[in-house]
């Protein structure tokens, strides 16, 4: 099994790569493939990575509040070029009620400063697996 | 055995053999470890502020003022993110960040509108946006609100050889920045005497997770390679290092924090009176403020976070600051609200009116434990200094990007010193509370500011409006003008005067220097 594949990055002008760096490592410690997008990420930059990459995930760092109106366009925008791409928001600056929006809009999971590092690269996993299934499922109905 | 922050092994106690170098010193008199004041001045206290900024200008009047009003003794601005990164409001990527983490500046009529009525001879005015156009923006706005800029008091940060590599980015040479701070730095020794035109801030990029020693040192790197590079201009040490100040940060460790300060005082006396041959006393005692560590604040019961600031802040008037801003409680989630505010207003109240902290001059001097801590960092610091300038020139490693390798090592080792529990934080990786019963004040920390939309607007009407001939031959100037010599600080007020924006002057200098106008692409130059 082809191992995860995650677009990493940041919003707008949001510059507080701490997380993103640090998150990076920690995934590709787990054995992860890292595609680090760094700073400066629209909705369109992300999204054209991804595509160009195959990613199964593209993971959001967020530390400023641009998330909030970047994320939901992202998802959007994922969708409506009939993508399968998972889009994760990591961040301190995420409360519970906006966790909350982001998954009504589409998010497929959210981390905060708590969580351990295994239950991201855990969840990593399962969203990939879906995704490959799901996949996998498309291709045999295509047979 | 247990270790200090910084890695410095402790013994279980420690016992008179122990710190002998500042059995003879006194506070006020040379080489300043136990402070720069002499007796006769102590008991003065600091100068309390805390970090402010938000929406547009007027709104962040309204929060100065309201600062003031509850006991502000100095003004500290921070820009949002567009304004730390040198993009004006209106710039395609930043439409999401107008105005939410800090003030949105650009042009001269915002600097009028942020210090309009401020007693400007009560109040200090420092700032944490890029120091060229804070300086010249407070230069304009004194002369208009007509404040003799020789009695105007504040400060600006300079971090030339690091600000390109934590934070905020403006796609800016190194070379450059270290340029208009050295403009900056001789345009005040002349024209604003009073005022700090360089305060070395190792409070930002020590915030990458770095320790009190790596802090110190890299903060020593660039104070040596400013005041060696102005020196080799023809300007006489005793005329800039009596305006030479530390910004600093202070995490938990409450004793290496003190001896850090400590430490820093002697280093910074011993060098310039040694090395650079200085000898007015006010050259060898560096101004020393602080701002406690936004890294060391949780998420998670936000509550707990005040009591990191009154510990830390304890730790920096212990210390013997010059001015302390406390971070918010409400850091983990946004700059500080009005209620956060005073909070650390108040803190630093009580520190310094009920504990009565600041009555002696340096009240741990002679503790052997404070007093052998302050010669390891010492020797720890200056070792690392050794190291640093052994690797070369500080532009070109700048350049190599060894000091931003170095940032994102220690961001590393912080994240994973966290995470494996290593270091302890209360409510974080121990002594946890279930996110459904962590409440206190976490309403008022979650209350978010929306992007100043409006803002975006106005700077469009206001370029649409303006002359745009007077406004490209300013620029034109401006860009020329970085290929010779001559001070760029008269250059960048006359520009602003004529109506062109940060972005532009940014653009212009950095299109001067053989880079993109707009180090995102997406605006060309109009002049």
């Amino acid at each position: 099994m082809r191992v995860p594949k995650i677009i990493i990055g940041l919003f707008g002008i949001d510059q507080h790569e701490v997380g993103a760096l640090a998150v990076s490592s920690l995934l590709r410690d787990a054995g992860m493939e890292i595609v680090y997008a760094g700073r400066y990420n629209t909705p369109e930059s992300l999204l054209r990575i991804a595509v160009e990459e195959d990613a199964d995930i593209i993971g959001i760092s967020c530390h400023s509040w641009e998330y909030l109106d970047y994320a939901p366009e992202l998802i959007g925008l994922v969708r409506s070029h009939g993508l399968d791409v998972a889009v994760v928001l990591g961040g301190s600056v995420i409360t519970a009620t906006d966790a909350r929006l982001m998954e009504a809009a589409g998010a497929a999971a959210i981390f905060g400063p708590g969580d351990p590092p295994g239950a991201i690269s855990d969840s990593m996993r399962r969203i990939t697996q879906a995704r490959r299934q799901s996949m996998r499922g498309s291709f045999q109905g295509l047979d | 055995m247990t270790a200090s922050r910084s890695g410095i092994p402790l013994k279980d106690f420690y016992a008179a053999s122990a710190g002998v170098a500042a059995r003879d010193e006194i506070p006020g008199a040379y080489p300043y470890t136990r402070g720069r004041h002499r007796p006769a001045q102590s008991g003065q206290g600091w100068i309390h502020r805390e970090l402010s900024g938000e929406g547009n200008a007027r709104r962040s009047n309204e929060q100065i003022k309201y600062l003031i009003g509850i006991g502000q003794m100095g003004v500290d601005v921070i820009g949002d993110s567009p304004t730390q990164s040198m993009l004006d409001p209106d710039h395609p990527l930043v439409k999401n960040a107008v105005g939410t983490q800090g003030v949105s500046l650009c042009c001269r009529q915002d600097y009028l509108e942020l210090y309009a009525g401020i007693p400007y001879d009560k109040v200090s005015i420092s700032s944490s946006v890029p120091s060229v156009f804070s300086m010249t923006g407070l230069y304009i706005a004194l002369r208009e609100h007509g404040f003799p800029h020789d009695r105007a008091r504040g400060s600006v940060l300079q971090a030339p050889l690091y600000a390109e590599d934590c934070s905020y980015s403006a796609g800016m040479p190194y070379s450059l920045l270290s340029r208009l701070a050295l403009d900056g730095m001789s345009f005040a020794a002349k024209y604003m005497p009073r005022f700090h035109a360089y305060v070395e801030d190792t409070y930002f990029f020590s915030e990458t997770g770095l320790t009190g020693i790596e802090e110190m040192a890299l903060g020593f790197v660039e104070i040596r390679h400013l005041t060696r590079s102005l020196i080799a201009r023809g300007v006489p040490v005793d005329s800039f290092a009596p305006r030479i100040a530390i910004l600093v940060n202070c995490s938990m460790d409450l004793f290496e924090e003190i001896a850090k300060i400590r430490a820093t005082r002697r280093l910074f006396a011993r060098m310039m009176k040694e090395e650079f041959g200085a000898q007015d006393p006010r050259s060898l005692s560096v101004v020393i403020s602080a701002h406690t560590s936004g890294l060391t604040l949780t998420a998670q019961q936000p509550a707990n976070n005040i009591v990191r600031g009154t510990v830390q802040g304890m730790a920096l008037a212990l210390a013997g600051v010059q001015a302390m801003e406390i971070s918010a409680f409400d850091e983990g989630f946004r700059t500080p609200s009005a209620e956060a505010h005073m909070v650390g207003i108040r803190t630093q109240q009580i520190l310094e009116l009920e504990c009565g902290v600041a009555r002696v001059e340096d009240p741990l001097g002679g503790s052997y434990y404070v007093e052998a801590l302050t010669d390891e960092m010492e020797h720890a610091i200056w070792r690392m200094v050794g190291d640093l300038e052994a690797r070369g020139d500080p532009v070109a490693l700048a350049e190599q990007g060894y000091f931003r390798r170095l940032f994102e090592q220690a961001s590393e080792r912080h994240y994973r010193s966290i995470s494996s529990g290593k270091v302890k934080v209360v409510g974080v990786n121990c002594h946890k509370v279930a996110d459904d019963e962590d409440k206190l004040l976490r309403d008022i920390a979650e209350r978010k500011i929306a992007p100043d939309r409006q803002r975006i607007e106005e700077v469009k009407q206001f370029r649409a409006a303006r002359s745009q001939a007077a406004v490209g031959r300013a620029l034109r100037r401006l860009h020329d003008a970085v290929a010779t010599d001559q001070n760029l600080i008269p250059l960048v007020i006359e520009a602003t005067d004529a109506g062109a924006t940060m972005g532009e002057m940014a653009g212009a200098m950095r299109l001067a220097c053989g880079r993109t106008y707009d180090p995102h692409r997406q605006l060309q130059p109009d002049f």
